[in-house]
């Protein structure tokens, strides 16, 4: 009794003045995915794979010499939505601070007070090790004046509350763009918002309202469902998403995740993945018996699986994707779901890149995108092949 | 006397405090959130090639395929032995970990065990082989003056039956009689011809074919309610990528 009456004591008395703030910090920090990419203690060493090199995420705690200990709040706010450090530096947008920039300057006074809080850890990290010339901080000043345009979040009036909320997070700190936005040559967003794009070896899938490759098929309880739990009756989430999962939606609160699901399921439908395969019979002969031995005893014949182990590749639009990148990846590399406290399960898929070759994985994936009234572009041998290729040079 | 009792106390203190090391080293992993994953995992087993031999020479090579010909002769139902390749089965098995022992305990002290408990001795599967049809060759050589493979399929026949049967007695060891070289051969030769075909044996299948089993599937949902009526499938292997 003592000892708690000390503890609440020592609390009251050390906190700061404003400790809702740093309560609120710590819910933006799970809105804004800091751990995906700083790590969970924030020290930062997670590599990001660009189209431009490697850059590894920076410590972001607060140590002095390796972390960001030394900024002031305007340092922070400025790294935050303006993508400048302490001096000018340039921080590369693989930080999302095109998306950030949206964020209110109350909320991001929250993260900070927050940051402030978080434990030092000594730990450097080499974060720039792009090639040559992009490792040149100086050319992102060029890039943010041809495709950066800085602008708070602006309500639409037009729209719910609820709707506002969720566009705020998915387009603010969520940067759910980042990934699932296509990328024109020089990485910035080009093209329909959200609808598909893919990275790091991974298909960001399509999350329009586009009833073949997008959301369309969801209610937006199921997409609430799928991001506090990693699962539900249409997928299991791995790879990318299960991080995000992991370390950000499964904590959003629900009134901000069915925030999130009312203005995804708003967005206009993407133009789908241009129809299904034509003139490929040999391909889908082949691929239902590789279906019927490989795959079937799990997603069963009927592509239903079991919902709540295996997700079903009838219907589900992520198999209907138009690059079938993530498809050829879980065949050949297998994966593993997300884990949340809801679903603890996280089962896996097997890896098949030591019995099936390419022309193999080509004709499975084409069967699967086009039987059960799924209908996509067919997939070859040699798209297959250099996803071999490169997951094979990355996992060594 | 004195001075080996304290070494050998030293050396039991040695132990027991080794022992606390010991049980923290085998201490299980604990693992908490997510069960470890990493990409491309698997060990999925390596398909023998069928080309050359890595335990027997020519002489037991012609012997054995002369052995597994009669325990399983080419007919109506199915390939003979040979050309399902048990000989092959065999002979990799014998240069692998079974043909060590490796998960055989074979340190002396030997004693004599009941008929379940198998062979006791020292010799390794691979030695009871080579022993067993040399000794089998040294036998007709004596009785019919050729070797096991130049025997006639009925003297052939004649000899494994008494071998069976306890009227024919190779030379061997203690512990190690004719009638148990019989059975080790008789088993190994079925296990070649109805294992998957990636350990060498049971070519395309043959055995399964012949059996009506449908192989390495597991999946049989769409056909679990229909009953006497025949599997309409081929068999597939583990290496079988379409089924």
């Amino acid at each position: 009794m003592r000892q708690v009456l000390l503890a609440v004591a020592f609390a009251v008395v050390s906190s700061p003045a404003c400790a809702a703030s740093v309560d609120a910090g710590r819910y933006q920090s799970v809105l804004g995915d800091c751990e995906g990419c700083h790590g969970k203690n924030l020290a930062g060493g997670v590599e990001l794979m660009t189209p431009f090199g490697k850059l590894v995420a920076p410590n972001i705690t607060s140590d002095k010499q390796t972390g960001i200990g030394n900024y002031t709040a305007e340092n922070f706010r400025r790294a935050m939505k303006d993508g400048v450090g302490p001096g000018g530096k340039r921080l590369y947008p693989a930080m999302p601070y095109p998306a950030y920039a949206k964020m209110s300057d109350a909320d991001i006074a929250d993260l900070w007070a927050y940051f402030k809080t978080v434990k030092p850890v000594r730990h450097a990290v080499d974060v720039n090790q792009l090639r040559f010339p992009f490792n040149l901080r100086f050319m992102m000043r060029g890039w943010n004046m041809l495709f950066f345009r800085p602008a708070l979040y602006a309500a639409d009036k037009a729209k719910s509350a609820a709707w506002n909320r969720g566009a705020y997070i998915a387009t603010g700190p969520a940067h759910c763009g980042t990934c699932h936005t296509p990328k024109g040559f020089f990485g910035a967003d080009k093209g329909l918002a959200l609808s598909g794009a893919s990275l790091q070896g991974w298909f960001a899938p399509d999350l329009t309202g586009d009833p073949t490759t997008g959301l369309g098929g969801w209610s937006a309880a199921e997409v609430a469902e799928y991001l506090k739990t990693g699962r539900n009756a249409h997928s299991i989430a791995s790879g990318p998403m299960g991080e995000v999962i992991e370390h950000s939606t499964s904590r959003m609160n629900g009134a901000d995740l069915r925030s999130l699901a009312v203005y995804l399921k708003d967005l206009p439908a993407s133009p789908g993945n241009g129809g299904g395969a034509s003139g490929v019979e040999a391909q889908m002969k082949s691929g239902a018996g590789i279906y019927r031995m490989n795959c079937a005893a799990c997603h069963s014949l009927d592509g239903r699986g079991d919902n709540i182990l295996f997700p079903p590749l009838a219907g589900n639009a992520l198999v209907r994707q138009t690059s079938a990148e993530t498809l050829a990846r879980v065949v050949l590399a297998g994966s593993k779901a997300v884990a949340t406290r809801e679903t603890p399960t996280g089962p896996g898929m097997p890896s098949f890149a030591w019995k099936l070759n390419d022309a193999q994985v080509a004709n499975l994936l084409t069967y699967i995108r086009n039987h059960w009234g799924n209908r996509a572009p067919a997939v070859s041998a040699d798209a297959v092949k250099k996803i071999r290729t490169s997951l094979r040079s990355a996992s060594h | 006397m004195s001075e080996q009792r304290a070494l050998s106390r030293r050396r039991l203190l040695a132990s027991v405090a080794a022992l606390p090391i010991l049980a923290a080293t085998a201490d299980g992993r604990s693992i908490s959130g997510h069960l470890p994953w990493s990409p491309f995992a698997g060990e999925p087993p390596k398909p023998v090639s069928p080309l050359g031999w890595y335990f027997f020479n020519p002489g037991e090579v012609a012997a054995i395929e002369a052995i597994v010909n009669r325990l399983i002769p080419a007919d109506e139902l199915s390939p003979g032995g040979k050309d399902c390749g048990c000989a092959v089965y065999i002979d990799r098995q014998l240069a692998g970990p079974f043909g060590q022992g490796a998960r055989l305990y074979n340190k002396p002290p030997f004693s004599p065990g009941l008929p379940t408990q198998g062979y006791q001795g020292d010799l390794s599967p691979a030695g009871r082989y080579r022993l067993g049809l040399r000794a089998l060759n040294d036998y007709t050589h004596t009785s019919y003056k050729r070797g096991f493979a130049q025997l006639t399929p009925a003297q052939q026949d004649t000899v494994l039956a008494g071998m069976d049967g306890g009227t024919v007695a190779l030379t061997l060891k203690p512990g190690f009689s004719t009638k148990e070289f019989f059975e080790m051969v008789l088993q190994n030769t079925m296990e070649g011809f109805f294992a998957d075909p990636l350990y060498g044996g049971n070519r395309n299948m043959a055995s399964w074919k012949m059996i009506g089993f449908p192989g390495a599937r597991y999946d049989y949902r769409d056909h679990i309610d229909k009953h006497n009526v025949r599997y309409p499938r081929p068999p597939v292997s583990i290496y079988s990528a379409e089924g």
